[in-house]
């Protein structure tokens, strides 16, 4: 299998990538570490006449922190992330999606802005974008918009960007005191794998009365979109961090939240069974490191 | 116990810097001037009539060079084995599998080629198509082939002692079912292959492969050639593992390309081609009965089997015979039945892997024996020494187990892995198990009917004196043969192992039937040791005329010759050789005459020295119909012990270790003996937790990359604990025998044991999927809540 010839181009900032954008209408993609995009040429799952590559806009691969968010630039890589103090001690659970997507090699190009518009159900940074209700940044050569993650997905492999769009960015508002949050997923082997489902949880509770007063769930690979679990996370507002109520938020998120598919990769009815365990398990989790963040 | 010099130690392998600087030249690395690039045209529908193709638009798409079909490549029928001859290189009526070769073009460019290929217009009938062994032997099933009815490929019926009448004698009977899932190999370097014909007329195929010797046959059949015109090459070769063990249909139509062009032609697979071309192992499901007395004594084997053969032939009338023959051993079991056979469908054919034919009937049969032990309440360990044969021994089915450390394997891992403090004492959802195996150590006889040498080796002393050069057809794909040849050869001749500079993989270079059966260390070894023996002898017999000493008194050890008893004066030698090197700042000035010196001096007397050495096995046992399967001049045996962590709650296993030993009779390089071990447990693992070639109900391969078919990765891997046993194999050169294969067949059953032992529950379908072993554990629960 060859790729597609096309034309490349090159622009050294975001007005230029814009420019070029707007001028080579919707057949143009945007290329960033290309591990999604790449792979679908080769297959012949799209076709193009024009990649502009983002690799050279400086800008969009920086971290950068404002008052209460960290600002995430789209072409920031996974390894990149992983490896950021600001990251690190705020987003642990995305610091833990992007230390399972793919391997070494992957993640080196790999990055969070792809990993999005790749909009996969089973996208590893996802469900962290979600629970901590990271804005996405988007841009036309004559507009700004800020949208929520749970607003981003549309379908399968769509989002809600614009064909003149480009996604510049992620604002993440760095979590309060007396939070934690957690990400786990599963899949067949170790490494390098497609997941079968995988959840995130963000918990916060009231260090005085003991009570959760704050509570996100995101799954992964279980309905068209990567997707927050309300039932589920209203069975834990205002109850005590304990097992029971992590279960019983689990169950709920198993029986009321998720609609997985069959596919070769796995049965709906693993998927489901898994997100009651992997929900109780993340919520565990992010407790404790809300209360040893406290200690 | 002898002490050796070269072998027996952890040698660094001769092929280490080519390898980790990059050097190393793997067949896509190589390009000829004036060379095109050739693809194959393959098959959308898994069975479909062929009304006509039309290749027109092709031929005349400039740059395309030539475009072939039947009508070029003939109609000879190949295969595997001659009897079963089922496939030509192009499909001539029907297409039988998704990937099935219709035609090739060969262009001045991949992208030219590939545009013809799109240009190629075929006009089909599609047929109804069946994928399972189920379907495929309904009543009124489409058939493949006209001359198999029933979709019948092979079936084979063996008794041996009466099973029935020992049954009737038994207090335990266990009968269970196991099921497996088509593997692929999975090896790094996808199957390539570069064709020229000289001015001459001679072809020069170089290959990814592991058999020059049957490539260079096929070829030479199909394309109607004098096989002396037909020189097979393999350069560095990524690995194959059973699946580049017979010439495949691009290398064929390559050959035809070339031939038709008169310039060299290049073709590779994707990866995606890999997948669709297959020849991996089969699925294979059994049904085994074993009974056994209440003292654990073994008394009969009762075994099914039915062999999911995909649309051709390939190597499948031998899988079939393994799969029966190698539940003779390792215990003692006087009676036992097998009725297996192959049937075909229209997917890719399957093939020989590693452990051929044998892993899963072994994977069944090593948990019955747990079952077994459980019942009587005997450590498993015990029940398997209880049962085992000893040295000397020979099955049922007539293999004789000439060297057999199988109870020291066992006492190793008992040992190794802590069983006697573990066994018994581990909390719910960890678990440990063990398991035994063997394995051939070559086949018995070549593939086709003959008397050939199965491996020959030349070694010829350079004139000046200094080094052996050993010419060697045979296969090194990775796993390291080359450097046991030489060691053995530098061991043999009595010199350094730097001093052997060594070749192979050439069919110009000797017969060597190649790297499949775990043949290569025991008899090109054997060949190779008595080339060196001979070149030796032409030395020491001119030293002995020279220095009037009788040749039993003469030896070469380290590089010197040694001298039994006094040390004649060879002043006079040393003069000789000292003159013709005038100016030279280093000539010899030790105690001991050199090896050098002496082997200059008996170039100076008798023109070059070459040696040359051959192999064939002895007379090997059986008379009964398929007997050539399965016996081996000797056999490799292992016993390995799993612990694993099972989550109960999501069903994922994790291996955490595995402490295997294996008896190699004599590791002739340490490391590379572990390397055996650690790849086979790795392959097992991949086939016990994730791998399988997954179809759509159009015969595609789903998951045909290397990320949806999941081989284990390191962070998979367990620690492995190796122990390596030695016997001393009679029938091996220096006591060597088979490590390659046999260290993979009690991976499986082991795992599996420990997964039971963790959990409680049996699982009887691979692979361990984290969702196939949730839901047995549910079953269980909801059984066991009743
Ligand atoms: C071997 C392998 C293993 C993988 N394993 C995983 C895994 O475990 N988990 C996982 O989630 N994914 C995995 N992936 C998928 C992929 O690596 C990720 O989705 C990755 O984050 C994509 O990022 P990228 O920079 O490579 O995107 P690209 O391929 O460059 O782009 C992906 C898509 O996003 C669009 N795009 C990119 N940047 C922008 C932007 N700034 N604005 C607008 N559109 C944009 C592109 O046009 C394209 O449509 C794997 C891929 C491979 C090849």
């Amino acid at each position: 299998m060859l790729l597609p010839t096309f034309e490349f181009h090159e622009p050294l900032s975001i007005k230029d990538a814009l420019k070029l954008k707007k001028s080579l209408g919707e057949d143009a993609k945007l290329l960033a570490g290309g591990t999604d995009l790449l792979v679908h040429l080769k297959k012949k799952l799209i076709t193009t006449n024009n990649l502009i590559s983002l690799s050279g806009i400086k800008a969009l691969s920086l971290i950068t922190k404002e008052k209460n968010a960290v600002i995430i630039g789209s072409c920031t890589t996974m390894t990149q992330l992983s490896s950021t103090p600001i990251i690190q001690k705020n987003f642990p659970a995305l610091k833990a999606g992007c230390d399972n997507l793919g391997t070494h090699l992957i993640r080196n190009r790999a990055t969070i802005g792809g990993n999005a518009c790749n909009a996969s159900p089973a996208g590893d940074t996802l469900p962290a974008l979600l629970i901590y209700d990271a804005l996405a940044l988007l841009e036309t050569s004559d507009k700004k918009r800020e949208i929520p993650m749970a607003d981003f997905f549309t379908g399968p492999g769509k989002s809600c960007i614009q064909p003149d769009e480009i996604l510049t960015g992620f604002r993440l508002p760095i979590p309060g005191k007396n939070s934690g949050a957690h990400y786990i997923q599963l899949g067949k082997r170790k490494s390098s794998e497609i997941n079968l489902v995988n959840v995130a949880a963000f918990l916060k509770y009231d260090p005085d009365t003991k009570k959760i007063i704050d509570a996100r769930i995101a799954l992964g690979s279980v309905a068209a979109t990567p997707i927050r679990s309300p039932k589920a996370e209203s069975t834990l507002m205002g109850q005590t961090p304990e097992e029971a109520c992590f279960f019983a938020a689990g169950e709920m998120a198993r029986r009321e939240d998720c609609h997985p598919i069959d596919d070769f990769r796995g049965s709906a009815r693993y998927r489901q069974a898994m997100v009651g365990v992997l929900t109780k398990r993340t919520l565990t989790r992010a407790y404790e490191l809300a209360r040893s963040a406290c200690i | 116990m002898n002490k050796f010099d070269v072998i027996s130690t952890r040698a660094h392998r001769i092929d280490t810097p080519d390898k980790a600087t990059g050097q190393a030249m793997f067949t896509d690395d190589l390009c000829r001037p004036g060379q095109l690039y050739g693809v194959l045209l393959q098959s959308p529908h898994p069975h479909a009539r062929i009304l006509s193709i039309d290749t027109s638009k092709a031929v005349n798409l400039p740059g395309v060079k030539s475009v072939i079909t039947h009508e070029q490549a003939g109609y000879i029928k190949y295969g595997v084995s001659p009897a079963r001859y089922d496939e030509t290189v192009f499909a001539i009526d029907k297409v039988r599998y998704v990937g099935d070769e219709i035609a090739a073009v060969a262009a001045v460019s991949l992208d030219i080629a590939l545009k013809a290929l799109s240009l190629i217009k075929v006009k089909y009938e599609l047929l109804p198509a069946v994928f399972t062994v189920e379907d495929a032997t309904k009543k009124g099933a489409p058939q493949l082939h006209e001359n198999s009815p029933g979709n019948l490929c092979a079936e084979v019926h063996q008794e041996f002692g009466d099973v029935a009448a020992a049954l009737k004698t038994c207090d335990i009977i266990k009968t269970s079912t196991m099921k497996n899932k088509r593997q692929d190999g999975a090896f790094i370097e996808m199957q390539g292959c570069l064709a020229e014909f000289d001015n001459r007329g001679l072809l020069t195929l170089v290959s990814s492969t592991q058999v020059p010797h049957y490539v260079q046959r096929t070829v030479a059949m199909v394309l109607g050639m004098d096989v002396g015109k037909v020189r097979v090459k393999k350069p560095y070769v990524g690995a194959g593992f059973g699946i580049k063990a017979a010439a495949c249909p691009m290398e064929l139509a390559c050959c035809i390309l070339a031939r038709e062009t008169k310039k060299p032609v290049k073709m590779n697979f994707t990866r995606e081609q890999v997948f669709m071309y297959s020849r991996a192992r089969h699925q294979f499901t059994h049904t085994i009965t074993t009974g056994a007395k209440k003292d654990g004594t073994l008394m009969a084997i009762k075994h099914e089997c039915c062999l999911d053969g995909g649309a051709y032939t390939s190597f499948g009338i031998a899988t079939v015979y393994y799969t029966g023959s190698l539940l003779g051993g390792p215990y003692k079991i006087a009676n036992m039945s097998y009725d297996g056979k192959r049937v075909y469908n229209n997917k890719p054919a399957c093939g020989a892997q590693r452990g051929h034919g044998a892993v899963i009937a072994r994977a069944l049969f090593e948990q019955q024996m747990d079952m077994i032990a459980e019942e009587i309440g005997m450590d498993p360990m015990e029940l398997r020494i209880k049962n085992m044969m000893d040295t000397g021994d020979t099955t049922c089915n007539d293999l004789n187990m000439s060297s057999f450390g199988m109870s020291e394997c066992i006492e190793a891992v008992r040992i190794g892995s802590n069983w006697d403090k573990k066994k018994g004492n581990m909390p719910r959802g960890k678990g440990i198990g063990m398991a035994c195996g063997f394995f051939v150590s070559g086949a018995g006889y070549p593939i086709y009917r003959s008397d050939t040498y199965h491996g020959t080796v030349i070694i010829k002393l350079t004139e000046d004196g200094g080094t052996a050069l050993v010419y060697t057809a045979s296969a090194e794909i990775g796993q390291g043969s080359d450097t046991a040849f030489a060691m053995i050869a530098a061991e043999a001749l009595g010199i350094p192992l730097d001093n052997v500079r060594l070749a192979s993989g050439d069919t110009d270079m000797g017969v060597d039937l190649g790297a499949y059966s775990s043949r290569q260390t025991l008899m090109t070894g054997h060949a190779v040791k008595q080339a060196a023996d001979h070149a030796k002898t032409q030395v020491l017999e001119v030293l002995a005329e020279q220095l009037l000493v009788p040749l039993e008194k003469l030896d070469i050890k380290k590089g010197f010759i040694e001298f039994a008893g006094d040390t004649p004066d060879f002043s006079a030698l040393r003069t000789r050789y000292i003159k013709e090197h005038r100016g030279w700042i280093d000539n010899p000035d030790s105690k001991k005459l050199t090896f050098k010196e002496a082997s200059r001096i008996a170039f100076l007397e008798k023109g070059s020295i070459v040696g040359t050495g051959k192999y064939k096995p002895h007379n090997l046992g059986g008379k009964f119909k398929g007997a050539a399967v399965g016996t081996s001049p000797a056999y490799g045996c292992s016993a390995q012990v799993a612990e694993v962590t099972v989550d109960m709650e999501t069903g994922q296993v994790t291996i955490d270790n595995i402490t295997d030993a294996h008896d190699c009779g004599k590791a002739i390089n340490l490391t590379a003996v572990e390397g055996q071990m650690e790849g086979s447990v790795s392959m097992g693992i991949g086939e016990a937790m994730h791998e399988e070639v997954i179809f759509n109900d159009k015969g595609q391969v789903l998951n045909n990359d290397l990320a949806e078919y999941k081989i284990v990765t390191s962070v998979d891997m367990p620690r492995v604990k190796t122990i390596v046993v030695e016997s001393c194999e009679p029938n091996g050169p220096y006591g060597a025998k088979e490590v390659g294969e046999g260290a993979i067949m009690p991976t499986i059953p082991a795992i599996l044991n420990a997964v039971y032992n963790a959990t409680g529950v049996r699982i009887n379908e691979l692979p361990l999927t984290p969702e196939r072993v949730f839901f047995a554990i549910q079953d269980y629960k909801a059984k066991m809540a009743k």
